[in-house]
């Protein structure tokens, strides 16, 4: 089974643009770090146009967590910015790309979204 | 809580809150202290010499960043001996400093013990306003030879205060001392940095190098004195509308707060001490009164809010696609997501105030690139309101919180738990609409089909829009008219009932211009009779109402940035006069509060008690009461863009004398305004 974090940049990949990044250009990588190994993925943003490698090469914008926690906010279990607020990731670099690039992850899986009182057709 | 007799500085979300001798003894419940992040780094800050506490001469608030107290030692109830002076002085920017000066008078030399406790409880200010200080984690403090570090460490989570001194200290685990000897006129000097630290994993701070560095209070003082200088100025006959207008302005420079990994740009925080962070209504409002003098607040704001804006379902922080936030914290609840703040999305009114304010800039400014670089935003933004907001499917804005543990109940302005209510006091289920959210959306429809047909190259969408604003104004105008009272009902419950009380909510709907112009004159008569205005201003509930309370929170207080948008709707109909009538209230007021408007006042008659009765939790200063004087200058005025100009009509009260608005930017450059009072407004009250 691929895991959420694959599934997640592959998806990226495949789609080729997202319209939230459209006013969003740089580069963003993303290390994933466990004991001694470290698992590289790498976002190239242009205007919204999308390119994901895995390669280790210098960014504008790096965030480190632990692959766990990534595998998370893949999912929608975890939110990023109060990860980045508790600690548990990190950023170096132009940490805008990454208030801009959170706003892509999924919402949290348990979310039903807005209750309405009626069915079908509105008005 | 004993805030009047406390001393505040600022600059953007670090502050400073103490007593007047400068010392902070924080108690759990005790708002005082050293805030930055929404957190406290400092809860015991207090000064003694040989032991003895020091006695308060004098203060000075010199800059809002910066204040000095001059001490003498020992308590008020003794016999001072002024033979020694010390002086405080402080700032706050980056980092918090102090620098303390001893002064010998003596004729002979004192041998001195200067002691400073210090000490932290790393309370997030949510747990300050609620009174809970129940710290999960574990609390730290680290000596070293140069400097004392206290911190705060749960999990990766660490926030730390670092103290160290210009001259050698004694550093100890509950705070650092100084002996010193001092000749007969001799001084002596140290100066103090503390800084407070977010540190993330690697030793690195989570603020990501955006603190300002080297001299902070001189490029605070030169950043102050560019604010003023580029803000129109304001020349009154009798001084006071002046003097209003720039305690406001340097109000308004003092509450600029810089959201964290947004590149310093900066936009009204809503205010001190609890809202030093960015609110999507209060920002948006408080842009709106300030968009003829500051304008450039209105565009970092609007793209901050953008780059924010939902874009998924998240029931926690109540996130939808194209919803505006209402509020962001950086503090350990909302880390830990015990409060749902990261960022909080629970209002209606911010989305559609969304558009409002992108169209009412762009019809000052002329800034064209602007509209076209937040189309997309604002598509997501008028999408909003008819695909999520809409849940009982009658064709409004409602709401209901899906985040019933921490979220808003109500998620209008008027936000605290009863503010919503049937004529007979009890409170009505969810979902709740309210009316002037309904008229934001309106207003929105009809600024957003603007925007589509001259700037988006759509009208086909501006057609869309103009015609379901149309719809939307036919069937408020039939569900929400309270036949007996001849006004708008405030909210309606899921079966459509009315809650029918009079409230200062109908002024909004004019300012909306949702209000079918035969209706406008009852309103204007309710707004300025005598259930509703004091005097001083409009109540936030009419007298005679089940939960009328003259110092209610929203069901009697005065809210001076309400009635500024009720003078603005007042103009809007034609009422030049009755908004006038309001607007010479609430600048009567602000005299008594130095012309700084506190957020509410007590709604009692005004000749009952002859000055406004500030809410006794009230905070200041807040930015939309801030603002409040600029968008009633604005009013009076008549100041309008106007095909590419700047239209003025003036209908200024008698005793207001003779006022001048030199300088207004726009599309137009930069343009004069005079007015002269010319409007009796006894007659209109008579």
């Amino acid at each position: 089974m691929v895991d959420a974090t694959t599934r997640f940049f592959e998806d990226l990949d495949r789609r080729g643009y997202e319209p939230l990044l459209a006013k969003a250009s740089g580069t963003l990588r993303i290390d994933l770090s466990e004991g001694a190994q470290t698992r590289h993925w790498l976002l190239t943003i242009d205007h919204g146009r999308l390119n994901v490698s895995q390669e280790d090469r210098e960014a504008d914008t790096v965030i480190g967590t632990s692959p766990q926690l990534f595998e998370d906010l893949a999912a929608g279990r975890e939110h990023g910015l109060a990860a980045l607020l508790r600690g548990d990731m990190t950023v170096l670099g132009d940490a805008r790309l990454v208030v801009q690039v959170e706003r892509i992850f999924p919402g949290s899986p348990d979310s039903l979204g807005p209750r309405r009182r009626f069915t079908g057709e509105v008005r | 809580m004993g805030q009047s007799n406390t001393i505040r500085i600022l600059d953007g979300n670090t502050f400073v809150v103490c007593e007047d001798t400068g010392d902070i003894e924080a108690t759990p419940s005790e708002p005082t202290g050293l805030f930055s992040i929404d957190t406290r780094f400092l809860s015991t800050w207090v000064l003694t010499v040989n032991g003895e506490r020091l006695n308060s001469l004098s203060f000075d608030d010199l800059q809002y960043f910066e204040s000095r107290f001059f001490l003498v030692p020992g308590v008020a109830t003794h016999y001072i001996d002024a033979k020694l002076s010390i002086i405080r002085e402080r700032s706050v920017g980056g980092s918090f400093r102090e620098q303390i000066t001893i002064l010998n008078h003596d004729e002979k030399p004192v041998d001195l013990e200067i002691r400073m406790d210090a000490a932290s409880d790393f309370a997030d200010l949510f747990q300050v306003k609620d009174e809970i200080v129940n710290k999960k984690g574990e609390i730290y403090s680290e000596v070293e030879a140069d400097q004392l570090r206290l911190g705060y460490r749960r999990g990766n989570f660490v926030r730390e205060t670092s103290i160290s001194s210009s001259m050698a200290a004694r550093y100890d685990s509950k705070g650092f001392a100084y002996t010193v000897h001092l000749e007969p006129n001799e001084q002596w000097e140290t100066a103090i940095q503390v800084e407070t630290h977010a540190v993330g994993p690697g030793g690195r701070d989570l603020r990501f190098g955006l603190r300002v560095h080297g001299d902070e209070r001189l490029a605070l003082q030169h950043d102050l004195e560019r604010w003023i200088a580029e803000a129109p100025k304001v020349n009154s006959e009798h001084g006071r509308v002046a003097s209003t207008y720039r305690r406001s302005l340097i109000d308004l420079a003092a509450l600029r707060f810089s959201p964290l990994s947004l590149g310093g740009a900066t936009l009204p925080a809503a205010g001190l001490p609890w809202f030093m962070t960015m609110f999507g209504r209060d920002s948006i409002l408080t842009c709106l009164q300030t968009l003829p003098f500051t304008p450039q607040l209105s565009k970092t704001t609007l793209r901050i809010l953008a780059s924010l804006q939902g874009s998924r379902f998240d029931d926690f922080r109540d996130e939808d696609p194209g919803r505006i936030l209402h509020e962001m914290r950086y503090g350990e609840t909302a880390s830990f997501e015990e409060q749902p703040h990261s960022p909080y999305y629970g209002s209606v009114d911010a989305t559609p105030l969304f558009v409002v304010l992108l169209d009412e800039y762009e019809r000052w400014s002329g800034d064209v690139a602007l509209v076209k670089e937040l189309e997309r935003e604002s598509r997501a933004a008028l999408r909003w309101i008819d695909d999520y907001a809409d849940l009982v499917g009658s064709g409004y804005i409602w709401y209901e919180r899906r985040n019933t543990d921490t979220g808003l109940e109500n998620q209008c302005w008027k936000d605290s738990w009863d503010s919503i209510s049937y004529r007979d006091g009890t409170l009505p289920p969810f979902p709740r609409a309210t009316c002037e959210v309904q008229g934001y959306a309106y207003d929105a429809k009809v600024r957003g089909a603007r925007l589509a047909r001259e700037f988006w190259d759509d009208p086909e969408f501006a057609d869309q829009l103009e015609r379901e604003a149309m719809e939307l104004k036919q069937r408020f105008n039939r569900d929400w008219w309270v036949e007996d009272g001849e006004y708008y009902a405030l909210a309606l419950d899921p079966d459509g009932r009315q809650c029918d009380v009079l409230s200062s909510n109908i002024g909004h709907l004019l300012w909306s211009g949702i209000v079918e112009p035969e209706r406008a004159e009852k309103l204007a008569q309710h707004l300025v009779g005598p259930r509703l205005f004091t005097g001083w201003g409009v109540r936030t509930l009419a007298e005679g109402e089940a939960r009328y309370n003259p110092i209610g929170y929203h069901n009697g207080t005065i809210w001076p940035f309400d009635n500024s948008f009720i003078a603005w709707g007042l103009r809007r109909y034609g009422f030049a006069e009755e908004a006038a009538t309001i607007a010479n209230g609430i600048l009567d007021a602000a005299t008594y509060f130095d012309g700084r408007l506190p957020e509410a006042f007590g709604g009692y008659p005004r000749e009952l008690t002859k000055f406004p009765v500030e809410y006794p939790t009230a905070c200041s200063p807040q930015a939309w009461s801030t603002g409040t004087p600029l968008l009633l200058l604005r009013t009076m005025l008549g100041l309008e863009p106007h095909e590419g100009h700047l239209a003025v009509e003036p209908r200024l009260p008698i005793g207001m004398g003779r006022i001048e608005v030199l300088d207004i930017p726009g599309r137009w450059g930069r343009v004069d305004a005079f007015a002269r009072g010319r409007l009796d407004l006894h007659k209109l009250t008579d």
